[in-house]
């Protein structure tokens, strides 16, 4: 079964492929599940097109993590359980998985990387920073990735035990602190890098605007540094142009 | 007239598809990150340090958003390529706020592209209910592989936008020194702050801010010794 576990494997990094607002990473999930559903279709063809049809309905998670619920409702295909059962399983995993996902990458290694890299920039290790950062994050992404459809085709329905057993919510708790520390030493440091040759009034100018940015965004979340600058870049090219 | 040559142009796309691809769809390695994108988009146009610099602002606005799942969010990668195209080979940083508005500004409907990208998924989803029902595998692929060129598509038409944009702010009549300033102190401030407010919006109240404020002690006294 190792070719096939590669090959759903390697559609993994695909897995978002046709993300849409009716079945989200669904049919994602069943193009990477069809290799894992070959075997099946030689020995029981209408068993594989009941399966086929699951592996593709709504799923939503992660999608580093979404290989554990890969594996588990494909090795659940295949020890027999009921279909109602493997949806309400991958219905189930839904919660966990992106919950745990999200915090442990999007807003834990990811910020904690970039915010390494964003420091090395300003020490003047631009290259080594970056090639550190899409190494050390994609090492780590792939190294869960492959254990997540591994556990899960081992585990089948037993999943859920694995996953609460397992290393992840020790790693999501430390992953969170580790981006805030990273994050708090890189936005003084980048800041400095990037107002070093301005000159004086253009530096005291730009920390004032992020200062009044951070104060609207804390009374109005709404206005974002995004919506700020293009207000107020809107209004400054208005000038200009007027003035012209 | 793209006064850049043609190689360039053309790897520029390239790296500009590539990237839109990278966000969400395949292979999600992070190279759609601004402050990668700004480095090669630089180092293909022949000034790495102002991809560097592009790259790094526009990636202070990124930290701000982040791209969960059905979240709407902007799209920095063909943006920032734009962005670079605008300030490249220019001295000191005359066109730098100037070409990071008009990366926002590229990254917003980047954004609203996707989400009709999406809508245009769920049409194609809706076309094929029925040999979906059925378990038909080549329904499925071929709805993943029609997802996918879609979002080529998406991604050579965003790119072919953000460089011929890039090019027409770089070729426009010089703005007057007052705005260029001002353009840049916006774009620095604003994406500091966006950076800062994602990071306390993130770190709750919990232990995660306390180490956001034990980092950013450090990051202070990193910046007063280096100073």
């Amino acid at each position: 079964m190792k070719a096939p576990l590669w090959r759903a494997f390697l559609r993994l990094f695909s897995v978002q492929g046709a993300w849409n607002y009716e079945r989200m990473l669904g049919i994602g999930m069943g193009y990477a599940a069809l290799p894992l559903l070959q075997k099946m279709r030689q020995q029981d063809p209408a068993g594989y097109r009941e399966a086929v049809a699951r592996q593709a309905e709504f799923f939503n998670a992660q999608p580093y993590l979404a290989g554990l619920a890969l594996g588990a409702t494909t090795r659940a295909e295949y020890q027999g359980v009921p279909g109602e059962k493997i949806l309400r399983l991958r219905t189930a995993l839904c919660g966990p998985l992106g919950a745990l996902g999200d915090q442990l990458f999007w807003t834990g290694i990811l910020p904690a990387l970039v915010s390494t890299a964003l420091v090395m920039v300003a020490f003047g290790l631009a290259g080594a920073g970056l090639l550190g950062f899409l190494v050390v994050f994609n090492g780590i992404r792939v190294a869960v990735e492959w254990w997540g459809l591994r556990a899960g085709w081992a585990s089948g329905l037993e999943v859920s035990q694995v996953l609460h057993k397992s290393w992840l919510p020790k790693a999501v708790a430390l992953a969170g602190p580790a981006a805030g520390f990273a994050m708090g030493v890189a936005l003084p440091v980048i800041g400095g890098w990037l107002v070093a040759d301005l000159d004086r009034v253009v530096m005291a100018g730009a920390l004032g605007a992020a200062g009044i940015a951070v104060v609207m965004a804390r009374v109005n979340p709404r206005v974002t540094g995004l919506r700020f600058t293009l207000v107020v870049a809107t209004v400054i090219l208005l000038s200009a142009w007027v003035g012209a | 007239m793209i006064d850049m040559p043609v190689e360039v142009v053309v790897a520029l796309l390239g790296w500009g598809t590539l990237v839109g691809l990278d966000l969400v769809s395949l292979p999600q390695i992070m190279i759609s990150r601004p402050i990668v994108v700004g480095a090669v988009a630089g180092w293909l146009s022949g000034d790495p340090a102002t991809g560097v610099t592009v790259g790094v602002i526009m990636e202070l606005f990124a930290l701000e958003s982040v791209a969960i799942g059905a979240a709407r969010y902007p799209d920095y990668g063909a943006a920032t390529v734009g962005a670079v195209v605008a300030s490249t080979g220019i001295e000191g940083h005359g066109l730098t706020g100037i070409a990071v508005v008009l990366g926002l500004v590229l990254a917003s409907v980047g954004g609203w592209t996707l989400n009709r990208l999406r809508h245009a998924n769920a049409t194609a989803v809706r076309r094929r209910e029925a040999s979906l029902r059925a378990g038909d595998p080549l329904a499925v692929e071929a709805l993943q592989y029609g997802g996918l060129l879609r979002d080529v598509a998406r991604s050579v038409t965003l790119s072919v936008v953000a460089i011929l944009s890039g090019v027409a702010v770089r070729t426009a009549p010089a703005l007057p020194d007052w705005a260029a300033s001002g353009l840049l102190m916006v774009v620095i401030g604003g994406g500091l702050a966006g950076a800062a407010s994602g990071a306390i919006r993130s770190a709750g109240r919990g232990r995660r801010l306390r180490w956001l404020g034990v980092g950013a002690l450090l990051g202070v006294l990193l910046l007063v010794l280096r100073s």
